[in-house]
């Protein structure tokens, strides 16, 4: 009985080694955590890491990032101002979650984008680890093209690649905002109510429906 | 068989009896609906942080049970002098002890199915739909809660101290989410020594991290191989243990 049971052990030891390899083949590693860029929180994310709450550590990160992009993260003096730490932060977020879209896009679109920071550069990287940890999202090489062109300052051209990009099925509703302001500035009203107006239709985004009521009000005043 | 049965019902009524199911499912439900609320400053990701913190609740919650349950198992039992009683009757170590396991982990896998539930009704009443990739994360994340509770089993018959049992799954628990860093370590160690020690650890504690959907839910869906060996590594896994503790408990001497 003792030596039976002893070979039932044996066996499913070895076959546990066996299917652990293949596991360990078939399996999409996480980046390792010494990937993680250099943010006050290294302890907090490898806790969490350890604890098998990765998924849960990365939005922890995303809503870090939120407070430090609105100007209340703690720990940096120069939080909301010029985002001198926003690319870090973003990494941060990927690295715990590949899968991240919004991380990628939100972080690239402030950096692009955003009114005085002009940080072009950062938010392609950003961008170009979205599209090597994050396969299967055709708008992060359309984003690219985006800040290629405002980098060559043909504002038409990318103009029009963020239009067909925000057509895109996982358009980041983040982006679709900037481009509608972009539009308004540019006096393309039409158009920039036409963005408008989809986030409003769609319920999945009831938290920017204010947001989009107001900017709709002030679209049509400006119309008048 | 009819003693592990026997065994098995004894094990489930047992746990009822003490409701401890009650206060997990009712902790569990709490954590739930922490994350709903917690969920309101993540903007557009509200949906993404209520299925990752609910599912993480739901495990963490199981897994605290199931392995507290686990390590007290059989030795409160021997503790109490209550093991004397039940194995003077014509009942096998083997069927006494797998029907303890199985019973047990019947009763936390049920608690966990039920806070499951909330937390998919929560979402669906929020407006959050869930896909099938929920039953996936689910079911691998309770794959992981079984693994660990056969791992406690054969800790606490292993070490006969509950603590150090206790202290020894959490440690396991730890290390099986840094397989990869050990191997990375590993291919960088200076000593050949020291590269074996890494591999052999790699190796011997559950690959909890690649065992792992829920952290992956937002990512590709997973093949069917995958799904395959995953499962197939996890029974393998917890099968190793529970043969291990068979034998310790066989040779025992109370």
């Amino acid at each position: 009985m003792a030596r039976s049971g002893a070979w039932a052990a044996g066996g499913c030891a070895a076959a546990a080694l066996l299917l652990g390899g293949a596991l360990r083949r078939l399996s999409r590693d996480f980046p390792p955590l010494s990937q993680l860029p250099d943010t006050p929180f290294v302890l907090q994310d490898a806790t969490l890491a350890g604890g098998g709450l990765r998924a849960a550590a990365a939005d922890l990160a995303w809503i870090e990032m939120l407070q430090y992009a609105a100007g209340h993260g703690d720990g940096f003096a120069d939080s909301g101002f010029g985002y001198s730490r926003l690319p870090d932060l973003a990494r941060r977020v990927v690295r715990l979650d590949p899968a991240f879209h919004s991380a990628y896009t939100y972080a690239a679109g402030i950096l692009a984008w955003f009114h005085g920071v002009d940080r072009p550069d950062d938010a392609a990287a950003i961008l170009e680890e979205g599209m090597r940890r994050d396969p299967g999202h055709p708008t992060y090489a359309l984003y690219i093209a985006a800040i290629a062109y405002k980098k060559k300052g043909d504002t038409d051209a990318m103009v029009r690649t963020l239009d067909a990009a925000c057509s895109a099925p996982d358009a980041s509703v983040f982006v679709r905002e900037l481009l509608a302001n972009v539009h308004s500035e540019r006096g393309e009203y039409g158009r920039a109510l036409e963005i408008w107006n989809a986030i409003l239709d769609d319920p999945a985004l009831a938290d920017q429906h204010p947001r989009a009521e107001l900017e709709i009000g002030k679209i049509r005043a400006k119309m008048r | 068989m009819d003693t592990f049965k026997a065994v098995f019902s004894y094990t489930v009524r047992e746990h009822l009896r003490r409701k401890a199911w009650l206060s997990a499912a009712l902790f569990g439900l709490v954590l739930i609906v922490g994350g709903l609320l917690a969920a309101s400053l993540a903007q557009d990701e509200r949906a993404r942080m209520m299925l990752d913190l609910g599912l993480a609740a739901i495990e963490a919650i199981t897994l605290l049970t199931a392995v507290f349950l686990t390590v007290h198992l059989i030795l409160s039992e021997v503790e109490s002098r209550a093991v004397y009683l039940i194995l003077s009757h014509p009942v096998r170590r083997r069927d006494y002890l797998l029907g303890r396991f199985a019973g047990t982990m019947f009763a936390v896998i049920a608690t966990a199915a039920v806070m499951g539930l909330a937390h998919r009704g929560l979402m669906a009443a929020a407006g959050w739909p869930v896909d099938g990739s929920y039953a996936l994360a689910w079911t691998f994340a309770m794959g992981q809660v079984a693994v660990m509770s056969a791992l406690a089993l054969l800790l606490s018959l292993t070490l006969t101290s509950q603590e150090a049992a206790m202290v020894f799954t959490a440690f396991a628990w730890m290390l099986g989410h840094f397989t990869a860093e050990m191997r990375f370590l590993a291919e960088r160690a200076p000593s050949p020594l020291a590269r074996a020690l890494l591999e052999g650890a790699a190796r011997a504690v559950p690959d909890l991290a690649r065992l792992d959907y829920r952290d992956a839910i937002h990512g590709p869906a997973p093949g069917p191989r995958w799904i395959a060996a995953a499962a197939l590594y996890a029974l393998a896994y917890a099968a190793a243990c529970l043969a291990l503790s068979t034998q310790v408990f066989e040779q025992k001497e109370f």
